[in-house]
């Protein structure tokens, strides 16, 4: 049975998840936790991945607060409960 | 010096007049004066950090008021640079601080010899451009660097002790360098692809809250308090009641950072970054991107549109858009192509024109 975690939706993708700001998906691990998400949302999908199983370098994903590419990166086991926060660097000011 | 008016602050622990003596006797560079600057410039005035140089290349509007502390409507009938303008304020404020105001674009020419006359590096800066190169500086001359960024109803800040190898940095030698901004954010978002202040808006109370995150990290830096530097990237979300400590301690020991690591300068070197050419005769100038920093991205038009079209009639095709904008009561016309490329009518000043694109494209 594959566990439940949150994904939390940053203001700039919005737009690509019909103004979700968080979203409660399924998965063994990172890959297919965010698999699920962009099946469920492919707009979102281009903005997150510049490749097959490759993030864009200017996106980072945080699991429970701590950056996954420290982590296993895409491979990085989630429990049930546990939040993903997509981060983009934002550059107003 | 009269050290009475500091009373409040010197009773706090760690801090007494040494701790003031420390900050009277530093200079600090304030980046951009907008939203973020002008309350880092209020707010380090107040507490007597000795010398400001505060950059900026723009000029103040009515819409700067709701957020951008140190202006007021005299300011913007006057039609004063927003550096002068918050030199005057500031003489106000504390006329025992010295400020240097510096009306210019911060490029690789210049940010050098600007930055090596001062203690540390504070982020006011509304695109990441400006802000990898800062952080190119800070690396290479060893000078913390402070960054915040604000939009909408999120901000984040982050201290940046940069790693030293063989410069004996008081905080390499306490063990507590921090990764690099480029440790964290390898690359900058490509230009089109977030909403900027100027496109999404922006809340008073988060700016305010991001560049006075950015004011205690100064003040523990500048007094010498190394240890007590936030060492994660705090991320706030006002409207969504959320505050993150995110970690990112091990960036640069499992990074390879070509710039806090590598010590590979590409923003300094001018290597990366946009580049403006005046159009003759056109009263226009054009501005281009590195294609490693735009790579295969392809601007969102529609995106775009949907943004800008509160400020002004946009019209799209296949292979551009165009935006007839108003900035400071002069009207514009940006041009975008799909590579981020853009012609901007209506100035012959660089300048000018990397101004309108931070604000109304981003990058």
């Amino acid at each position: 049975m594959a566990d439940t975690v949150t994904v939390r939706i940053p203001a700039a993708l919005r737009p690509q998840t019909g103004n979700q700001e968080s979203l409660t998906l399924t998965g063994a691990c990172i890959g297919e936790v965010l698999s699920a998400l962009t099946a469920q949302y492919p707009d979102l999908g281009k903005r997150l991945y510049k490749g097959p199983q490759q993030l864009n370098r200017f996106i980072n994903i945080y699991l429970n607060d701590e950056d996954i590419r420290f982590l296993d990166n895409l491979d990085t086991a989630v429990k049930p409960g546990d939040e993903v926060a997509i981060i983009p660097a934002i550059a107003g000011g | 010096m009269d050290l009475s008016r500091y009373h409040r602050q010197m009773l706090l622990p760690g801090f007494g007049e040494e701790g003031q003596k420390k900050l009277l006797a530093s200079r600090a560079l304030v980046i951009g004066c907008g939203a973020l600057g002008t309350v880092i410039a209020n707010m380090l005035a107040r507490a007597g950090v000795g010398h400001l140089v505060i950059v900026d290349r723009d000029f103040i509007e009515i819409t700067n008021l709701q957020r951008q502390v140190l202006f007021d409507e005299r300011d913007v009938a006057e039609g004063i640079p927003k550096a002068e303008a918050a030199k005057r304020k500031i003489a106000q404020i504390n006329s025992q601080v010295e400020v240097t105001a510096i009306v210019d674009d911060l490029n690789h020419s210049n940010i050098e010899r600007i930055a090596a006359a001062c203690d540390i590096l504070v982020d006011g800066v509304d695109n990441f451009e400006t802000r990898f190169l800062v952080n190119d500086v800070a690396v290479k001359l060893g000078k913390p660097y402070i960054y915040g960024g604000a939009v909408g109803t999120v901000g984040m800040s982050y201290a940046i002790l940069p790693h030293t190898p063989g410069m004996g940095s008081a905080w390499e030698k306490a063990g507590v360098a921090t990764p690099c901004l480029r440790c964290i954010f390898e690359q900058a978002p490509p230009p089109g692809m977030n909403p900027t202040c100027d496109t999404a808006g922006v809340l008073g109370p988060v700016v305010s809250i991001v560049a006075n995150y950015e004011c205690v990290e100064t003040l523990k830096v500048l007094t010498g308090h190394y240890a007590a530097v936030n060492p994660c990237l705090l991320h706030v979300d006002v409207w969504a009641n959320t505050t993150k400590q995110l970690k990112v301690q091990r960036a640069y020991e499992v990074g390879e950072c070509i710039c806090c690591k590598k010590r590979e300068f590409e923003f300094l070197a001018g290597k990366f970054g946009s580049s403006t050419t005046t159009l003759c005769g056109r009263n226009a100038v054009q501005l281009t991107h590195h294609p490693d920093a735009v790579g295969s991205h392809r601007l969102d038009f529609a995106q775009i549109a949907e943004r800008l079209k509160s400020h002004g009639t946009v019209s799209v095709n296949k292979f551009m858009l165009r935006a007839e904008l108003k900035d400071g009561g002069q009207p514009y016309e940006l041009t975008l192509f799909t590579d981020g490329r853009a012609i901007i009518k209506g100035t012959k000043e660089p300048t000018v024109a990397r101004g309108i694109y931070a604000k109304y494209v981003g990058g």
